[in-house]
Order: C-alpha cells, then structure tokens, then sequence
C-alpha cells in the first residue's frame, strides 16, 4: 500500500513537471526569443525597448547595418517617430548560399507615456543599437513633496 | 513512506534552473565566390570585445554576448540582454589562417579566404 502511495505521488510530480514545461513553452511562444530570431517584430519593425528614469525617458531600438543617414527621427510633442530604410548590403558577383537577412524600410511612431522636451533630445547611435535619451517636460518630472 | 513523499516533493519544489541569457542564433548572409566565402551576422549591441569567432576542426563558431546598459525602470522591453551564437560547418578548402572579421553597426562581416588549392584554376589547353 505504502508503495503504491508513492507511486502515485510520483506520477503527479512527473505530471506538474510536464505541466510547467508546457507553461514555459507557451510563454516562450509569445516572445520575440527562443522561438524566432532577427531584429524585427511581428510587423517589420525594429525592437525597441523604453526605459522610465525619472527625469528622462530612454529608448533602445535594435537597427544592425543602419548609419546615422539610414535613420529618422521625429518627435512632436509626446509622439516619436522612428524610420529608416536597411539598404542590402549584398556584394557584388557573389552566389548567395543563404540570405536571411534582407533590405527593409520601416516606419515605427510611439506614444511617449508623458510629455517631453522636445529640444533636448539626444540620440545616440552604437554597435547598431539606437538610444535616443529624452528629457521629460518640467510638469512630467516628479517632484519631491515635503509633510507639512 | 514519508521519507519518500518529501524526496518527490523536493524535486518539485526546486524546478531546474533555466539559463540566465537566452541563447539565439544571429541571422546570416551567406555569399561565395571563387575567391572567399562571406559571411555577414546581425548581431547588433555587441562590442567588439565581446564576440568571439573560433574556426576549429572544420567548424566555425560565431559567437557574441549583449548586454544593454539600461536606466530606469522598463516600460516595455522587446529585446534584452542575450547570446548569440552559431555554428557553421565549413569546407577544408578555407584557409584558417588568413580568416578575418570585422564589426560595424552591429553587423559582422567575416571573410573566410580559400585556400589556394581550391581555387578554381583555367586550364590551358596546349596544342599539340
């Protein structure tokens, strides 16, 4: 009886490791990782990443093979607007054994979640990662209030 | 029997540990013509410092660790710290020796050279 016991604990414990496997596949799935690689989501545009810093906002967006030239920026207000164009970068009288990675133009525009000074913006462009660090307006930053 | 039930317990309470960065193949262009094979890697946000590229035993490894500098609380995040790395069997025909790399805007470039013996040669035809 005792023995059977464990048995039967030890099934479930396989079952809810399966379980959770099929949970992290599943999570997996819906990541731009693991599952597909490249530098662009679903709709052909870079990644990007926005990053809250209190008195600025930072963005990263992945753009590999992209010069300063390639890329244009826009911001009016809250709204930002990222396009560039890959130009193909194929040599000439080259047999090609694999092409993955291809020319494509894009067009990306975000809504910045608070106001920014649109003056200051800096962006910054290494290693094929562009950051554009945006200073938030006066009435956006936060603002210590002191306990009367 | 308890000693037992706790031992399968243990085991699911400590799930094994997945790896710290994701692993992801760079995507790549590959060319040749009769001189070089060329390989391109997106693989944007690596230093230089930080890829590796290992020719051994006929395979090439292109390897590259990212990691982002960021500020501030994440938004949102589509892209992450992450490995990047590939495996390519190569012919006997590359020269090792002369194999090189270069990186620009996140993209790597690597010239593979052939060796001189597997170079095609014109073939003259001697009258007789």
């Amino acid at each position: 009886m005792w023995t059977r016991v464990s048995d039967f604990d030890r099934m479930f414990g396989a079952m809810d490791l399966l379980r959770s496997r099929m949970n992290r596949l599943f999570t997996d799935f819906d990541r731009a990782y693991g599952t597909d690689y490249g530098w662009v989501v679903a709709e052909g545009t870079p990644r990007t990443n926005l990053y809250d810093a209190g008195n600025h906002f930072e963005i990263k967006a992945e753009v590999p093979g992209m010069t300063k030239d390639d890329l244009n920026l826009r911001i009016q207000g809250n709204y930002l607007e990222i396009s560039g164009t890959r130009k193909a970068d194929a040599p000439e009288g080259y047999k090609a054994h694999r092409v993955e990675r291809g020319a494509a133009s894009f067009t990306r525009s975000f809504t910045l979640p608070a106001d920014v000074d649109t003056e200051k913006v800096e962006a910054s462009l290494k290693d094929g990662i562009l950051t554009l660090t945006l200073p938030k307006a006066e009435a956006a930053k936060p603002k210590q209030i002191t306990i009367n | 029997m308890s000693d037992k039930a706790e031992l399968v317990k243990r085991e699911e309470t400590t799930p094994e540990r997945s790896r710290q960065m994701p692993a992801v193949s760079p995507v790549v262009d590959i060319y040749e013509n009769s001189d070089e094979i060329l390989l391109y890697a997106d693989m944007p946000g690596v230093a230089k410092d930080d890829i590796t590229v290992n020719v051994d035993n006929g395979k090439l490894t292109i390897s590259g660790v990212r990691k982002l500098a960021a500020a501030g609380a994440a938004n949102w995040a589509e892209f992450g710290d992450v490995e990047y790395s590939r495996i390519f069997s190569v012919p006997q025909a590359i020269d090792v020796a002369k194999v090189n790399a270069e990186l620009r805007d996140g993209v790597l470039k690597l010239h593979l050279p052939k060796s001189e013996a597997a170079k095609p040669r014109q073939i003259e035809i001697k009258a007789a």
